[in-house]
């Protein structure tokens, strides 16, 4: 079955970005990127769990340049995801759906998204090593 | 998806979400306490048994929450019933073998095996 070229609305380069849709896509990117960062940790895993050399290789990916780079996003990532799922959450138990409270949590879960990150990665810069 | 089964999938996505919060938590605290950790040190914490439980939970927990993630992704955006169909299918398989094959690796070090 071919699908009928039907008249299609508006779609959504035409509409200006606002804080409640750009929060709305982050959470899949972040989740996206988190999905990813799980194949990372099932690799440094595996290689705890079975090979020196594969642990190695892992630790030595988290140590370089780019590894520093994919932590510092999947450490946002996560902090991201994880706040505003409990922004999710708390929506749908009936918290905060006007549209005042949802530019408040919004920009809150931002403002500690990157709080954390910061406090996070930089602890573990600090600390030197690699996780 | 329709009816109950979505329904379904609402509720597992927001279960399983909740016991991730603590999960996920308790993975980075523990991830900082581990900084620079040798391969021998990584294998006495995760071969301690509560590391070892939690580690085995979080696994499951989060490719399962992942899988319902992706799959409403896939919906969203695939639209050729074939490319949906074969991209639904490799999603469950990638999050079963990548939770089976960390599932194993926590048995490893939990057991000694």
């Amino acid at each position: 079955m071919t699908p009928a070229e039907r008249p299609l609305s508006p779609h959504l380069q035409i509409y200006k970005p606002q804080l409640t849709s750009v929060l709305s896509i982050t959470h899949r990117g972040t989740g996206l990127a988190l999905g990813v960062g799980a194949i990372f940790l099932v690799w440094w895993l595996s290689g705890a769990a079975w090979s020196d050399a594969c642990f190695r290789a892992a630790q030595a990916f988290w140590s370089s340049w780019l590894g520093k780079l994919f932590l510092l996003g999947w450490t946002f990532s996560l902090f991201f995801h994880l706040l505003n799922g409990v922004r999710h959450l708390l929506w749908d138990v009936g918290f905060g759906f006007d549209l005042p409270t949802t530019y408040r949590t919004g920009w809150t879960v931002v403002a500690f998204s990157v709080l954390l990150t910061v406090l996070a990665f930089g602890s573990g810069l600090y600390a030197g090593g690699s996780p | 998806m329709t009816g109950r089964a979505a329904v379904r999938h609402w509720r597992a996505q927001r279960v399983s979400a909740l016991a991730l919060i603590f999960l996920v938590l308790w993975l980075v605290v523990s991830l900082l306490m581990h900084l620079g950790a040798d391969r021998a040190q990584v294998q006495a914490w995760l071969g301690a048994p509560v590391s070892a439980v939690l580690a085995a939970a979080l696994v499951v927990v989060a490719f399962f929450h992942l899988g319902l993630g992706i799959r409403v992704v896939l919906e969203d955006y695939v639209h050729t019933p074939w490319r949906l169909a074969a991209g639904l299918v490799a999603n469950r398989v990638t999050c079963w073998a990548l939770a089976l094959i960390a599932l194993a690796a926590v048995a490893t070090l939990a057991f000694g095996w």
